[in-house]
């Protein structure tokens, strides 16, 4: 049996083919969106990973993530300069880090900050080089091309459109960040107080530095020594977002209690992502439904043709009747057949999808550096086999009709 | 070599004024060798689907050696054709993506069937029919080799009965005449109870017996008995 359906797919191999190639691409594509959106949501839940809370200016929760977990440059509202100061203070801070956008070099996003987030409080050792210790110091991201010595100048404005040059400014490259495979490995670290001094701000120092009032307006006063871990002073530039470090978890609730204010937005970027991914849960419903679609469109087709290859081979299947072939192995011929090819199929629709989602997974990478992670998962198998057992049911159609077609016509001309 | 007693035996199909096929009573002794004759669209196929258990006839019975296989169920007919039955059919009806010999093998591989005896005697079969150790694909055999293989799978299992529908209406002469020499010496050899549905002088004159068929009908006169 298994002779005469290999040497009859082999005899029918360009409409054998063709199956394969239909059926490979169906399920490729349902699971290519399955695997690129998970995918999607656990790179972006890692890439929040290391933020544990941010806080900003009220405004919407999903930009004020967007913007400081995934860099993505869009203007935030500013919070007032004295919230940093009071947050650094609070008992159940670890640490709270600045964090300042608007600069560019070339593509790569310039972001100020402080010690603590370039090194996670000392628990992230950077990949070469050392930690900045000057306002135009810079320690570039891993994602970069940039290498220990580099000067950059700063662009102001997003990439995309034509900013201008802070020609004057420039940070020196003297370290380099390890991986993190987040798009943070696309950034430029430089202190906070550096992005200020460029911008002409009033560069608010702790009491220990008072006196070293910024005495111009443009980015070309002389590279002095930043603040270092500890407190900040209360009159800063206002800030668009501040990356804090809790204690303890209770201690995460409570500052995000304390925090939602008239002058402050706390939030969890793991909570604000679940929402979003709540939000395009309809999106995903839809998507779901096309797939499905397309897919019983295909089994559908499928089935036609097998019904149709049946009905031509009337002659064939009467024939193999008068030589004595049980109805049974009738219907295994057509039956295994058509599963034969389909299963093939979507073993192929699976590598394929996996190579899809790599392929889309390394382009975006690429882009804003997220790394996405595809892999298949258990509640994978359950769909895999809701399509097998699928595929088995539609090849049991033509089978039947083969199954139950009389044994006569072998020998009518 | 099995006997048959045909009695009271019709086949109608809807839309046909006449039965297609109507026999008062016919009997074949075992190991007889017979020819069914007749214009065509006179039944003569109709009689080997009805012999062969491949149809059911509408009325009547059908007893092979005391088994009436109008009263089997289809699955026990099917079984009984492959016990008892060797066919050999007009256009062949090769597998093509097949060898020769796994065409001779292939109903007795259908039926989980086919062990070193039957294997052997395929191939032994297949020189016998002079297409030994030919491995060509069976597309490329000309059509009396065909033929020639279809009667190698007929007689495989050493059927009792070995029935052959226009076995070489589609072949040239000679082509014919060796098919013919085939079916009358391994029938012989084995005491096979043979019938061919043919025109063809060279088979039928070598055969115990002639029925004619005129309109479903045994025609008298001209059936004969040697
Ligand atoms: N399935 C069928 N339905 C209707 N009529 C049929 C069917 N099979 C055969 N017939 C008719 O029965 C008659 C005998 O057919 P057949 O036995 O094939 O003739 P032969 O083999 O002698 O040429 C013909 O008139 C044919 O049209
Ligand atoms: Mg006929």
């Amino acid at each position: 049996m298994m002779r005469l359906i290999l040497a009859d797919l082999r005899r029918l191999w360009l409409g054998a083919a063709v199956v394969l190639v239909l059926v490979a691409l169906a399920t490729a594509l349902g699971m290519a969106v399955t695997l690129q959106e998970r995918a999607l949501r656990l790179g972006s839940a890692r890439a929040a990973d290391s933020f544990d809370l941010i806080v900003g200016a009220p405004g919407s929760e999903t930009q004020l993530v967007l913007s400081t977990v995934f860099l993505q440059p869009s203007p935030l509202p500013l919070m007032k300069g004295d919230v940093l100061a009071r947050l650094a203070a609070d008992p159940r801070v670890a640490f709270a880090a600045p964090v300042g956008f608007g600069d560019f070099f070339g593509t790569y996003p310039i972001v100020g900050t402080s010690s603590d987030l370039a090194t996670d409080a000392g628990h992230r050792p950077l990949a070469e080089g050392r930690l900045f210790a000057q306002t135009h110091e810079a320690v570039a991201g891993a994602g970069t091309d940039l290498r220990v010595g580099d000067i950059i100048h700063p662009m102001h404005g997003r990439p995309d459109q034509s900013g201008s040059v802070h020609k004057e400014a420039a940070y020196r490259v003297v370290g380099r960040m390890a991986p993190s495979n987040t798009p943070w490995d696309r950034a430029i670290l430089v202190p906070i107080e550096g992005v200020w001094a460029v911008h002409g701000l009033h560069a608010g120092r702790h009491q220990e530095h008072e006196g070293e009032e910024p005495d111009s307006h443009d980015g070309d006063e002389p590279s002095r020594q930043i603040h270092q871990s500890g407190g900040w002073a209360a009159d800063l530039p206002g800030l668009p977002a501040i990356v804090v470090k809790p204690k303890t978890i209770a201690d995460a609730y409570r500052l995000r209690a304390a925090y939602r204010t008239d002058s402050a937005l706390a939030v969890f970027p793991g909570e604000v992502l679940t929402n979003l991914y709540g939000t395009l849960g309809d999106a995903r419903t839809v998507l779901a439904l096309v797939v499905t679609g397309a897919q019983a469109l295909v089994g559908a087709a499928i089935a036609l043709i097998a019904i149709g290859h049946v009905s031509q081979r009337r002659r064939q299947i009467g024939a193999l009747r008068a030589l004595g072939a049980p109805r049974i192995a009738i219907f295994g011929i057509v039956w295994g057949e058509i599963f034969a090819l389909v299963a093939a199929g979507i073993t192929a629709g699976l590598g394929l999808a996996y190579l899809a989602a790599r392929l889309i997974s390394a382009e975006i990478s690429k882009g804003n550096g997220v790394t996405l992670p595809v892999a298949f998962e258990g509640s994978d198998a359950s769909r895999v086999l809701a399509l097998v057992a699928a595929a088995g049911l539609l090849a049991a159609i033509p089978a039947a009709l083969a199954y139950r077609q009389p044994a006569t016509a072998a020998l009518r001309h | 070599m099995l006997s048959l007693a045909l009695s009271d035996v019709s086949v109608s199909y809807p839309g046909l004024a006449e039965p297609a096929l109507f026999l008062s009573d016919l009997s074949i002794t075992a190991g007889e060798r017979v020819a069914v004759t007749g214009p065509s669209g006179s039944g003569k196929s109709t009689l080997v689907n009805i012999l062969t258990g491949l149809d059911r006839a509408t009325r009547g019975s059908i007893v092979w050696q005391g088994t009436d296989i109008a009263r089997l169920s289809e699955g026990a007919r099917d079984r009984w054709r492959y016990q008892n039955v060797g066919l050999i059919m007009q256009d062949f009806h090769l597998f093509a993506g097949l060898s020769a010999i796994d065409n001779v093998l292939l109903p007795a591989r259908l039926r989980l069937d086919a062990d070193n005896a039957l294997k052997a005697r395929a191939a032994s079969l297949l020189d016998r029919v002079g297409l030994g150790g030919r491995d060509q694909p069976i597309a490329t055999l000309s059509r009396g080799e065909m033929q020639r293989v279809a009667v190698a799978r007929a007689v495989l299992r050493r059927p009792g009965i070995l029935v052959a529908d226009e076995p070489s209406a589609s072949l040239d002469a000679a082509s014919g005449a060796v098919v013919a020499d085939l079916l009358d010496t391994l029938s012989r050899e084995d005491g096979t109870t043979l019938i061919v549905v043919s025109h063809d002088d060279r088979i039928v004159n070598r055969l115990d017996r002639r029925i004619h068929l005129i309109r479903g009908r045994i025609h008298p006169d001209e059936s004969s008995s040697s």
